[in-house]
This record gives C-alpha cells, sequence and structure tokens, in this order.
C-alpha cells in the first residue's frame, strides 16, 4: 500500500499538534518517525487511524482521497496498527482477540472458532509469526503479546501496520526478534510506519526517517546519518548523549543495606540476602532484567514495603522499619519506578507536586495551615530552575508530557537537602531531551558530594552513571564491578551465568 | 493500563486466593463444629426428626412417599463429622478446583441438621415434620427473582456496566405489573404485566444508561439514588393510586402451567414442572444469555468491552451502544423479574422486594459472573431467604428478626470478597472516554 497524508493539521484549541505533516510511505518500506515525546507523533498516528480528525489536509491510499470516520473503517482498508499498550483483552484467548471485530459466524449468529483458529494457523505459517491461538493472552510474556497484535492486524489483511513506540516494553531479545519480523514484512511487500525515540532502533531498521518536531515535519534523514545528528535534528538542538562527570572521588560511606531479605506480593522471597553500600560522591548503578527484585528492594529502602531481615542503615541511622515519611525526614529522596502511582498525584497541580514530600514543614505550612505564598514561590523558582515545560504552576500535573512530569518529581527530590537518592528506572519512557536532562542533574548531585543508587533496566543508563556497577539476578547481587567492565560481562552476571566474588 | 500491571494484579490474585480457600475451610470447620455441638450433642438423645415429601397444594400427584424419620442427635453428629471432614481437608489440601462445589454440598448438609434439629420432638410420638417438596417450592420463588436479578447483573456488568439499580427496577416491574395484571384480569394478564414491567425495567436502565454514559457519572451512585427514588415514587403512587383504586392492585397469583407428565414426578414435579410462566421464561433467559454472551459474536463484543474497552474500540466496535444495549436489557430481565416477584407475592406493597435486588447483585459476584453460576448462588440466597421466614413455626430459640438478617449477612461476605469471588469484568463501573 502506498500512503501519502497531506498537510495533516490537528488542533487542539489554541494548541497546534499537527501542523502541515506530509508523508509518504511506500510499498516494502520501512519509514520511521522520529520525534520526541509530545512532537505530535501520537496525534498523527491517531488522525491516520481515525480515531481523530484532521482539521485539514487528506489522508491518500494509493492515490485515493480517503476519510475514516472511526479506526474500525481504517481497519478495514487496510491499515493495521500495533498500539504501544497492547490493545489486547488480556482473559481472551489469542484467537478471540485476532478475531473481535471481524468474527467469522456460524448459525445464531456463533462465531466460528474452528475456522478463526485455522485462519490464525495460516497466517501465523505465512508469517512466521508463531503463536498457540489457544492460549491466555495474560500468561503470554510481553514479546508474544506484542507478536498476537501483529498477528491481529496482518489477519485483517493490513497493508501499512503502524508500531507505535513497539520496543518500549521489550527485553534486548525481544527487541531484536521483532526487527526481524518488521524487516520480513517489509520484504513481504508491506509498509510499515515506525515511530519511535530511539535512535538506534531508527539506525538499524529504517529506509527511511522523518523527524517531526513541536508538530511539524523537521526534515528526513538516512539511517546512515550518525546519531549526533539525529538527535539534534529530533531536539532541536545539539545534544549531549554521555553525560560529562567529574573524577570519581568516594567519601565516606552514607548508605548500608546488609543482609537484606523482602517478599513480594505473593510472599516469595524477592531481595534475598542482599548487601552493598554507597559513599558519598558515588553513583552505584543497579542493573539487571527486570523482575529480579529491585522493585521489592527499591520499596524496602523506600519504606513502601516490610522488610523481612537485614539492616538499612543511613548515615548511621537504622531505617529499617521507618516509614516513607520517616525515610524522607531522615534525609532520603526517592525517585520512583512508577512515576504516575508513586511519585505524583495526577490530579493536583504543579505546585502541589512539587511539595508533596514536605508539606507540613516551614516554610509551606505553619500551625496546620498551608502556606500558599511560600508555596507558589517555591513552584515558580523550580518550574524556572528546572525548565518544567508547563502552562501554569497551577495546571494539573496530569496535562505535563511524561517527560515534564518527571521533571517535577526530580526538581522536588533535589532541591531539597539530600543525604541519598535513589531512582528507579529514572528515564524510562523519556526522550532524548528529558534523558540528558535527568542524567546531568544526577551527575550533579554526585558532584556535589551526595550518594546515589540508580536502578535500571537500560544498559545504556547504567554506563553513563555508574562509578559501580551492581548486578541483581533472582534476588541476590550476582556481582559489582567497575564502569569498565563490558556489555557482555554485566549480561552474563544479569543472566546469572557468572558471579563475581567480592 | 500497561500489561506488568495486568501481571501484577495476577500475581496479586493467586495468593489472594490461596487466602479465600483458608478462609472457606474455616468457615466449613465452624459450620461442621457447630452442627456437631448444637444441632447434634444439642439435641436429646430420643429426639427424632421426619422429613416429609408430599405436595401441599397438588391435589392429584399419583404418588406419595413416606415420611422420613431419623435420631436427631446421630444423624446431626454424622453430618456434622461430614462437614468438619470436608473443611479440614479443604483447609490442609488447598486444593485449587471444586472449592465451591465442597462449599455447597456443606451448605446443603448443614441446612439439612439445621431442619431435623428444627423439627426435632422428645419422646415417642410424631408432632411436626419439615415438608422437603414444601421447603423447594417455597424457595423456587425467592431463588427465580434473584436469578432475574442476578441475569440483569451480568448482562450489564459484562459491558462494564455497574447495575446497583436492580433493586429499582424490581420495583418498577412489580408495580407496573401488578397494574396491568389488575386492570386487564384475564387469562393473558400477566403476558401483559412481563411485557410491561420489561419496558418499566428497560427505561430505569435506559436512566441509568444515560447517566453513566453519556455524563459519565458514577454508576453506584446513580444506581442508588434511582433505587431511592423509585421507592419513594412507588410509595406515593401506591399512596395517590393504590390505596384509593383498589382495583388496580388485585393481587392475584400468576397461575401454574403445569407441564404434562413431568409434573407428576416425585418432589421434581411439583418443584420444577409445576410453576408459573415466569419460572419457565427464566429457564429459557438463563439459556439464552449464557448461550448469546458465551457463544455470539454479540458476547464475544459485550465482554471485550467489558473488560478492554479501547481495545474493542480500536477494531471498530461501538463501546458506548453496546453498552446501552446491554444495560437496557439488563433493566428489563430486571423489570420482568419485579413481575415474577408480584406474581407469586401478591397485591404490591411498599419495599416488599426487601433489597432483593441487592441480594440478586452478591448472587451474580458468588456466580462469577455466569448466568449459571449466578443460578447455583441464587438458589443457595434463596433458600436461605425463604428458610428465614418459615423456621419460626419450628422449634427454634432464635428471633425471627435474627433470622432474617441472616441472607444479608451472607451477603456482606460475598460482597466483601470473602468468599467465591473472582475477577470481575476488568472495566467493569469504570466510565468510558472515548479520546
Amino acid at each position: 500500500m502506498r500512503l501519502e497524508l497531506r498537510g495533516i493539521t490537528k488542533r487542539f484549541g489554541s494548541f497546534t499538534a499537527n501542523d502541515q505533516i506530509s508523508i509518504t510511505v511506500e510499498p516494502g518500506q520501512i519509514h520511521s518517525l522520529l520525534g520526541e515525546n509530545g512532537a505530535g507523533k501520537s496525534t498523527l498516528m491517531n488522525v491516520l487511524f481515525g480515531l481523530l480528525h484532521p482539521d485539514e489536509g487528506e489522508i491518500l491510499i494509493d492515490g485515493e482521497p480517503t476519510t475514516f470516520t472511526n479506526s474500525g473503517e481504517a481497519v478495514r482498508r487496510g491499515i493495521g496498527m500495533v498500539h504501544q499498550h497492547f490493545m489486547l483483552v488480556p482473559v481472551f484467548s489469542v484467537a478471540e482477540n485476532v478475531v473481535l471485530g471481524f468474527e467469522p459466524t456460524k448459525s445464531w449468529n456463533r462465531v466460528d472458532y474452528k475456522k478463526a483458529t485455522e485462519d490464525i494457523r495460516r497466517v501465523s505459517r505465512e508469517f512466521n509469526l508463531e503463536v498457540d491461538p489457544d492460549a491466555i493472552v495474560e500468561n503470554l510474556p510481553i514479546g508474544l503479546q506484542q507478536r498476537v497484535e501483529i498477528l491481529k492486524a496482518l489477519s485483517h489483511d493490513a497493508e501499512l501496520l503502524i508500531l507505535d513506540e513497539p520496543t518500549a516494553v521489550l527485553t534486548p531479545q525481544e527487541i531484536d526478534a521483532l526487527m526481524a519480523i518488521m524487516r520480513s514484512l517489509a520484504d513481504a511487500g508491506k509498509s510499515i510506519l515506525f515511530i519511535t525515540h530511539k535512535l538506534k532502533e531508527v539506525k538499524a531498521i529504517a529506509d527511511v526517517i522523518t523527524i517531526i518536531r513541536q508538530g511539524k515535519v523537521v526534515g528526513t534523514a538516512q539511517p546512515s546519518d550518525s546519531e549526533a545528528t539525529l538527535a539534534s535534528m529530533m531536539v532541536g538542538r545539539n545534544v549531549e548523549l554521555t553525560v560529562e562527570k567529574s573524577p570519581y572521588a568516594p567519601g565516606d560511606e552514607v548508605f548500608e543495606v546488609r543482609d537484606l531479605v523482602v517478599r513480594d506480593d505473593r510472599g516469595l522471597i524477592a531481595v534475598n540476602n542482599v548487601s552493598f553500600e554507597v559513599r558519598a560522591g558515588e553513583i552505584l548503578a543497579l542493573a539487571g532484567v527486570q523482575g529480579n527484585g529491585q522493585t521489592e528492594l527499591v520499596e524496602a529502602i523506600a519504606g513502601m514495603r516490610s522488610v523481612e531481615s537485614g539492616t538499612i542503615t543511613l548515615h548511621g541511622k537504622d531505617i529499617t522499619r521507618a516509614s516513607p515519611r520517616e525515610t524522607l525526614d531522615a534525609g532520603l529522596g526517592h525517585i520512583p519506578e512508577d512515576r504516575q502511582r508513586d511519585g505524583l498525584v495526577m490530579s493536583m497541580s504543579v505546585a502541589d507536586n512539587l511539595v508533596l514530600n514536605t508539606p507540613r514543614r516551614a516554610p509551606f505550612a505553619s500551625r496546620g495551615t498551608r502556606n500558599i505564598g511560600a508555596i507558589n514561590e517555591n513552584a515558580f523558582r523550580l518550574v524556572k530552575e528546572f525548565d518544567i515545560r508547563t502552562t501554569s504552576i497551577h495546571s494539573p500535573v496530569s496535562s505535563l508530557s511524561g517527560g515534564n512530569q518527571q521533571k517535577v518529581i526530580v526538581a522536588r527530590e533535589l532541591s531539597r537537602q539530600l543525604d541519598f537518592l535513589v531512582a528507579s528506572q529514572p528515564t524510562r519512557g523519556l526522550d532524548v531531551g528529558s534523558i540528558e536532562y535527568v542524567h546531568r542533574q544526577m551527575v550533579q548531585h554526585r558532584n556535589d558530594g551526595h550518594g546515589a543508587l540508580v536502578v535500571s533496566s537500560e544498559l545504556d543508563e547504567v554506563f553513563a552513571l555508574g562509578d559501580r556497577i551492581a548486578v541483581m539476578f533472582e534476588g541476590r547481587i550476582s556481582g559489582i564491578v567497575e564502569p569498565t567492565a563490558t556489555r557482555e560481562e554485566i549480561g552474563l552476571l544479569m543472566t546469572g551465568m557468572a558471579t563475581v566474588s567480592r | 493500563m500497561t500489561v506488568t500491571d495486568v501481571d501484577g494484579a495476577h500475581e496479586v490474585i493467586t495468593s489472594v486466593q490461596s487466602g479465600r480457600t483458608r478462609v472457606i475451610a474455616v468457615i466449613m470447620i465452624v459450620l461442621g463444629l457447630f452442627t456437631l455441638l448444637t444441632f447434634g450433642l444439642g439435641a436429646s438423645s430420643h429426639a427424632h426428626s421426619a422429613m416429609s415429601f408430599a405436595p401441599v397444594n397438588s391435589t392429584n400427584a399419583p404418588w406419595s412417599l413416606g415420611n422420613l424419620t431419623v435420631l436427631t442427635r446421630w444423624t446431626n453428629m454424622v453430618l456434622g463429622l461430614i462437614v468438619l471432614g470436608v473443611g479440614i481437608e479443604v483447609f490442609v489440601r488447598q486444593p485449587r478446583r471444586g472449592v465451591m462445589a465442597r462449599f455447597g454440598g456443606v451448605s446443603i448438609l448443614f441446612m439439612f441438621a439445621l431442619l431435623f434439629w428444627a423439627v426435632r420432638t422428645d419422646g415417642p410420638s410424631q408432632v411436626s415434620t419439615f415438608n422437603l417438596t414444601a421447603l423447594l417450592i417455597g424457595s423456587s420463588a425467592a431463588t427465580m427473582v434473584l436469578v432475574f436479578g442476578s441475569l440483569s447483573g451480568v448482562m450489564c456488568e459484562r459491558a462494564g456496566v455497574v447495575n446497583i439499580a436492580i433493586e429499582g427496577q424490581f420495583i418498577g416491574g412489580a408495580f407496573a405489573g401488578s397494574v396491568v395484571a389488575s386492570v386487564t384480569n384475564n387469562y393473558f394478564s400477566f403476558y401483559y404485566a412481563a411485557l410491561v414491567g420489561a419496558v418499566v425495567g428497560g427505561l430505569i436502565g435506559l436512566l441509568l444508561a444515560f447517566l453513566a454514559l453519556r455524563y459519565l457519572s458514577d454508576q453506584i451512585i446513580v444506581g442508588v439514588v434511582i433505587v431511592t427514588m423509585l421507592g419513594s415514587l412507588s410509595s406515593y403512587l401506591n399512596l395517590q393510586v393504590l390505596t384509593p383504586f383498589p382495583n388496580f392492585n388485585l393481587g392475584n397469583l400468576a397461575p401454574p402451567l403445569p407441564i404434562p407428565l413431568l409434573h407428576k414426578i416425585p418432589i421434581l414435579g411439583p418443584v420444577f414442572f409445576n410453576q408459573s410462566g415466569f419460572f419457565y421464561l427464566m429457564i429459557a433467559l438463563v439459556a439464552l444469555v449464557s448461550f448469546a454472551l458465551f457463544k455470539t459474536k454479540y458476547g464475544l463484543h459485550v465482554r471485550a468491552v467489558g473488560e478492554h474497552p479501547q481495545a474493542a474500540a480500536t477494531v471498530g466496535i461501538n463501546v458506548v451502544r453496546v453498552r446501552y444495549i446491554n444495560v437496557v436489557l439488563g433493566g428489563a430481565i430486571a423489570g420482568v423479574g419485579g413481575v415474577a416477584f408480584m406474581a407469586s407475592q401478591g397485591q404490591f406493597q411498599v419495599g416488599y422486594t426487601s433489597g432483593l435486588g441487592y441480594i440478586a447483585l452478591a448472587a451474580m459476584i458468588f456466580g462469577r459472573w455466569r448466568p449459571s453460576g449466578a443460578v447455583v448462588a441464587s438458589i443457595i440466597f434463596g433458600v436461605s431467604v425463604y428458610l428465614s421466614y418459615t423456621l419460626q413455626q419450628f422449634n427454634v430459640p432464635v428471633s425471627l428478626y435474627i433470622l432474617q438478617m441472616f441472607p444479608y449477612l451472607i451477603t456482606i461476605a460475598v460482597v466483601a470478597g470473602l468468599i467465591g469471588r473472582v475477577r470481575p469484568p476488568a472495566a467493569d463501573g469504570i466510565p468510558y472516554r472515548h479520546d
């Protein structure tokens, strides 16, 4: 299918999300749409998929102008979309999910599951996408769920596949598998529109790259262009992909975890006898595949999860059984993994979220009454200092982009006198510009002589920040290495294939 | 919702489930001990209990079964030990399947022990017996209404809308049904009543759907408000219309429609095959709703809308329309339930559904949002509702009012998730906004 978007414009009130965007996707081509979060990629895709109606411009399929009033029509015209958050019903089987909305029926409106299953097996074979049609979707790993999404689009005879940030939730191995699938689909003549902000992936797979910024197409690029070039086009200025750090000069020990044992929600041991210490002026990066106990470890440190045995010490003070408030008061800053659930109150204003951890303290409150003046003043100062993009300090935090939401948390935690910072997946889902920003702030905090623990499943981040790198596997620390270690060494530690004894 | 959230929820549910198995086991052990000590050892050693089977009102039953007379103490001690044994088995082994089936069996044994104890007679002469057939017929009325109500709940909640207004639809259906049946007052009057009841229930459903889907109001609050409003409205109309014009509220009962031959089967015949048309309609509806929800394209769309409306919308399913249709159909079913209640109870009175609509919701939860499960749960609740009214005629040293709390206590236990709850449809009660 040859898809052409001509002068698409979409406005929300006074805000123009898409401004005269024109793109052409040729058959058999992987066309990458590169842009930061909030650049208007998702709006454009929703226009294309019939979920939003453009104010101006037209969509041409094989040269023929087309309009969609809902996504069902887009699907019938051969457009398939793989959403970032999968549009799959978790309790349904693969077959039920794939046929939903396009069911083959027998008499009495009954769904013909036999035919559905056969169709799925046929499409699976044709495109080499093995999935068991009878499996329940929620029991499948994420990578396979995504495969079901692709299969779903293909069984609706999609000629154009839109993949919206498809790699955000995948492990490195799953990303490789996805890339192979994309290439084979393109070879089979399908057109692919690949939306992302990850430069490495664009370079690895795209045939053509279109870069959009602030709702406008700012140019096209070749996959052979350097990452720095792509990044600067995307962000609109030069971006440092690595952060300058001052020389490593560790001071006294500020934080210690000794023989820590923590259970998960199921009552199973998630953190098994973990010990480490962090010194002043040092960032300890904790690497590992997600789900190996990092989440529980951080929750235990932050006082959000009870500790089975062992101790947590901050500046010689035992905070093992402290509540979240007590740990905050003891001088611990926490950038939580799930920022929308644990870091912010989404419906409250930016100003209120900026004092969320110290609402009762002077100067923000006295004698049980909030001091609105001080709160606003604090908000004005931090919004400026940390470059938080918001229309007003009184806007609800939910109206901010993901990157700016994270800036609110970073600003709140780092603007107060901290002894130690715990940051969990601090740049997950953020664009290049915001990642650079968050990294710079954390390195600045370390350069000022503070300690930090950074938990990340992104190896790039681990190497960019860590003065030492600890690797967690199945609840244990499988090794602590210098940042000069190779990716392969860390990879082995992450899979438990090797252990490093100290 | 990200997929990792779903995984997390799944894990939590697994751990909660094993906790619930224990809770159920403990409940069974307590029931067993109670049966053993109170119903068994609490009866004097020479007390007898008798159970009879002859239908009370069937004049032409071509069969007769003798009474079953047992020694109260020993029978109940055996029953108690069985219940205790099952409870301990579940506690120790924590089986993954069949816990609810065991619980159902234990409930039946407990009910028999309770009845044996209640009708026990000291000394050799028999005075009172309990009539099993009459018990089942009596319970079937309440059960039938609960099935209508819980089917209504299944229809709505499977599409993601909480219908807490079932009680209001009962009231509306019962009121309208009584008026229509009284005004027409002929052979077909209950057919008209059922039709009008369905329309009234459907309109109440439409109101709920309109507020919940158009204005995205909180469904629980809207539902409760509708119930309260209909309660007051029915009081007003009762005072203004039914009291001055008793001809609008004759209180005729729906006549039984015996099914040839089948109604003559001992015990089963009078219970299942000599009922009013509403009973047969209920059975047909259970089959129909089950089939529609789990076998048809329509049902797949409904369940998708109740679980993940965005996913349904992306393949072109009109989420709001599916929800409207289901809430209106569900309301209609509950409206017919109200008529059925009126047709088995007589004259419309203010407040006489006494919270059956909420018990029906509990039955739906207990039945895991499935029509078949809702039937089983409705039987348990229906029997307990009936028993709470009839036990007083026996030798039970407990106040009627305390006994009448019993079905509601079970309801609280179910709704709180202590027993029998599994995952509701994921989008249940969550307003759908399409972006």
